[in-house]
């Protein structure tokens, strides 16, 4: 049997290669990817208005929208897209060319707001005792006035990625904030105003965004410490703690009336399976081309807002529907003066003070499950958002970090230059070592094929790869070169001496190589957990890479030197 | 005789005088530390993110960082501050300043005085808050401590006998109080980073002890000295490589991060020669010339 042959017949080398193929499914490499992809797109932007989407935080890199030319002139990276962006006039229209699509912006003009030394009355509608009236109020008069400058785009863009590997906060820039709770809160409610939280960032359109619950230990070695951890890429320090300083006003109107607002008017919004879910009575039921299903919460209102309701209610005339009836004005829920949902009025609300109201809606699907998901998704939307007003708990910020988005990049390129001088230094003793390169090759490739499926888990998984988990990624090669050295010097080596078999050598080695392994695994585990996780990519990865090696690379490795050497 | 051989004699006849000379090391190390506890009140000085501060990393091409940290403490009286230069290959890069007990716009503002232009999203800040760093500081050691713990269990589970995987214990222990000795004298602030890589030392020097212990103690062929010789040529090869790879990163990287991790594991690396090949394999020889009757 040729020696190619049994390379390719060993079921080591062969599992081998097919992680190494899946691997390079996920990562994608795709060297040489132009243009610049679109990060998050801000509401009633231009952008926004000429319907372009926001893209979700969750999408891997590269299935992000890229533009790609723009009045059909080709864009290459983010200067070529800031210098055609620098050179607009207002209202002028462009198209923009992505890999979806074409879009045709018009661009606005930016007005400034200026507040005048004058008052003026205004009128607005309040309700009192059951009934509405008019009042005037006095304001500062403002005036808009145009600055002949063109308005922003409205999208964040970056360079176009070429893998599927998403940048940590320190390779890309941007901002992050550790929260703490002023008081000790249980898993519950800190997932309920990380819920919130992202509600309240995402009517900014910021979706390049990620809020994470992080404690310091796992929850079987007693009551953890647990954290916020806000990360938005691209964005600086004020315009994060100035988003997280908005209170998050809520408020719902009918037509111009206010009727509640969130914290003091809604005192309780059910989010267990007795008082919310999907609605016993309409169920799920299949139309022309899938599944609707229709959901169901109580909220309980202050008697305040109650009679608010009931008087704003009273004068709205009744809309008849298939399913049911409804008033002819509908609720609508505001988020910091933003309109985010409206909802329809059962008709026995009208003028009625009601305290416990059932808040009904429906979600679609093209499978029953999926109707179900989005059902119960888009209630928890909603419940969000009517709790949002008021977070359980007082957050306070007890870290920020602020990266240069400059820096980030040269960290990049320069990760890659002391990697590849480290790699050269290694081929070097191993080469004056052996004096052979059938020796050290295989080590470089090994090595090489580690750090590739340790990062394939990373874009597998969407995990965010930041400089620690590059130092770790140094680190777990580094063992694995050591134990291709044990490896050698067992097979190799050791035949001089012994006359054990091949197999025994093996055993020796992997001996060694086992042991040395559960050492290093068993020292990073904690640190998956210290320090509010902030080190958990340096762990992850060392464990990972040093796994990797045990179960597959160094096995492959093993069986490339006996058939190399075996005779 | 060659050179090769009589290094080979050296260390086959004189290991005793090795072995008392890594406990040397050991013992002068354990007294650094302890003068240094005696003046400061801590082991090793701690940076901002295990006690609280900024920490500031500006990109710059010319200066000094003595002379930019002697500027700024003028102006900022009462600070905690070091300012270190980031390079790569020999060639600035950035300025790294640390400062506790100090507002962020006041430090801003000084640098601005210094001729920085310091806008928006040219620099990175870091800010933390110092109960906060201190409960990040009593983590990471608690985290030390369980890996250490950790660590020893999995060696008595290899090996099954109380002494051997006792001298591996003490060696990895001895590699980690000589590797913060140094670093204390190195004046270099430990971070949450560079306790990640004392607990890697911690991986990276117990894989050479458990090479020495398995070849010395589990094998049965020729005589104990002729079992630790090729033990030793591959345990100082991986120590080698190892350390060229770290040191050449420490070298060209321009994070912090990636900085004093590959610090720590370089100054580790050394001492790991020394306590493995001169401490571990001296006592291990003495404990099996006791056992086996000189064999």
């Amino acid at each position: 049997m040729g020696r190619l042959k049994k390379f390719f017949t060993s079921w080591r080398i062969i599992l081998l290669l097919l992680v190494v193929a899946f691997m390079l499914v996920a990562i994608r490499p795709t060297p040489g990817n132009e243009g610049v992809v679109i990060k998050s797109v801000a509401p009633n932007s231009t952008a926004a208005l000429g319907g372009i989407p926001n893209p979700k935080p969750t999408a891997p890199p590269l299935t992000k929208e890229v533009i790609t030319a723009i009045n059909n002139r080709p864009i290459a990276n983010i200067q070529e897209y800031y210098s055609f962006v620098s050179s607009l006039q207002p209202n002028q229209t462009i198209q923009v060319r992505t890999n979806r699509g074409l879009y045709r912006l018009v661009t606005q003009e930016a007005y400034n707001l200026i507040e005048l030394n004058e008052t003026e009355e205004i009128l607005v509608q309040e309700i009192e005792d059951n009934a509405t009236i008019n009042r005037t109020v006095l304001r500062p008069k403002t005036l808009s006035e145009p600055t002949g400058v063109v308005e922003d785009l409205g999208l964040r863009v970056d360079n176009a990625p070429t893998t599927n590997i998403r940048k940590g906060l320190d390779l890309q820039g941007g901002t992050r904030v550790l929260l703490r709770p002023a008081e000790p809160a249980d898993v519950d409610t800190m997932n309920t105003m990380v819920d919130s939280l992202k509600e309240r960032l995402n009517v900014y359109g910021l979706s390049d965004i990620i809020v994470n619950v992080v404690q310091d230990r796992p929850a079987f070695l007693g009551e953890p410490n647990r954290f916020i951890l806000v990360e938005i890429a691209g964005a600086t320090e004020e315009e994060v703690k100035a988003l997280l300083a908005r209170q998050g006003k809520f408020e719902a109107k009918i037509g111009n009336v206010t009727v509640f607002k969130g914290g003091d008017d809604v005192t309780y919004v059910c989010r267990t399976a007795e008082c919310s879910g999907i609605d016993p009575q309409r169920g799920c039921g299949r139309v022309q081309d899938g599944w609707v299903c229709g959901f169901l919460f109580t909220i309980a209102l202050s008697p305040g807002a109650a009679q608010k309701q009931a008087a704003a209610t009273r004068g709205l005339g009744v809309v008849s529907s298939p399913s049911g009836n409804y008033l002819s004005e509908p609720l609508r829920l505001f988020l910091d003066d933003q309109e985010v949902d409206s909802l329809n009025i059962a008709d026995d609300l009208q003028g009625r003070a009601v305290t416990d109201i059932a808040i009904t809606g429906s979600g679609a699907g093209i499978s029953e499950e999926e109707a179900v998901f989005n059902t119960l998704d888009n209630m928890k939307r909603l419940q969000t958002i009517l709790i949002t007003g008021s977070l359980p708990v007082k957050l306070e910020i007890v870290r920020t970090d602020t990266i240069s988005p400059l820096l980030g990049s040269q960290f990049i390129r320069n990760a890659w230059l002391a990697g590849l001088l480290a790699l050269a230094a290694v081929v070097s003793i191993l080469m004056i070592a052996y004096r052979r390169i059938k020796i050290a090759l295989p080590i470089i490739i090994t090595g090489a094929t580690e750090i590739f499926i340790t990062l394939g888990f990373y874009a597998l998984f969407g995990w965010n790869l930041d400089l620690a988990a590059i130092a770790g990624l140094i680190v777990a090669v580094g063992t694995g070169v050591d134990d291709q050295i044990v490896i050698i010097e067992e097979t190799l080596r050791g035949s001089r001496e012994a006359v054990y078999g091949w197999k025994e050598r093996i055993k020796r080695a992997f001996f060694i190589i086992l042991s040395a392994y559960f050492t290093v695994v068993v020292a990073m585990l904690p640190l998956l957990f210290a320090g509010a996780g902030l080190l958990r990519g340096f762990a992850i990865t060392t464990i990972i890479g040093v796994t990797v090696g045990v179960l597959l690379t160094r096995p492959a490795y093993a069986k490339m030197i006996q058939i190399l050497y075996e005779d | 005789m060659g050179l090769k051989d009589s290094l080979l004699h050296f260390y086959d006849k004189k290991y005793r005088l090795l072995l008392v000379f890594s406990i040397l090391l050991l013992v002068t190390s354990i007294g650094i530390l302890g003068a240094q506890y005696a003046r400061t009140g801590e082991f090793v000085a701690k940076g901002v993110s295990l006690k609280g501060g900024i920490t500031l990393t500006l990109p710059a091409e010319e200066g000094d960082s003595h002379a930019l940290q002697s500027a700024l403490a003028q102006q900022l009286h009462g600070a905690d501050l070091n300012v270190r230069s980031i390079t790569e290959a020999g060639q600035l890069k950035a300025f790294i300043i640390e400062a506790a007990d100090v507002e962020q716009d006041a430090l801003v503002d000084s640098l601005r005085t210094q001729g920085y232009a310091m806008e928006e999203g040219t620099y990175s800040l870091e800010l933390m808050g110092s109960s906060l760093g201190q409960s990040f500081f009593r983590q990471t050691v608690t985290a030390v401590i369980l890996a250490f713990l950790a660590m020893a269990v999995v060696v008595f589970i290899t090996f099954r006998k109380l002494l051997p995987s006792l001298f591996v214990v003490l060696a990895a222990a001895s590699d980690i109080i000589s590797t913060l000795a140094v670093i204390s004298l190195l004046d270099v602030r430990l971070s949450t980073a560079g306790i990640a890589a004392l607990l890697m030392l911690i991986g990276y020097s117990v894989d050479t002890d458990i090479l020495l212990t398995t070849k010395v103690l589990k094998r049965r062929e020729g005589t104990i000295f002729e079992r630790l010789v090729p033990a030793t040529r591959t345990g100082m090869l991986m120590s080698f490589t190892s350390f060229s790879a770290t040191m050449i990163a420490f070298l060209f990287t321009q994070s912090d991060v990636v900085k004093q991790i590959m610090l720590i594991l370089s100054i580790g690396l050394i001492f790991d020669i020394i306590y493995t090949w001169f401490q571990n394999a001296g006592i291990l020889r003495l404990y099996l010339e006791r056992k086996e009757g000189g064999r």
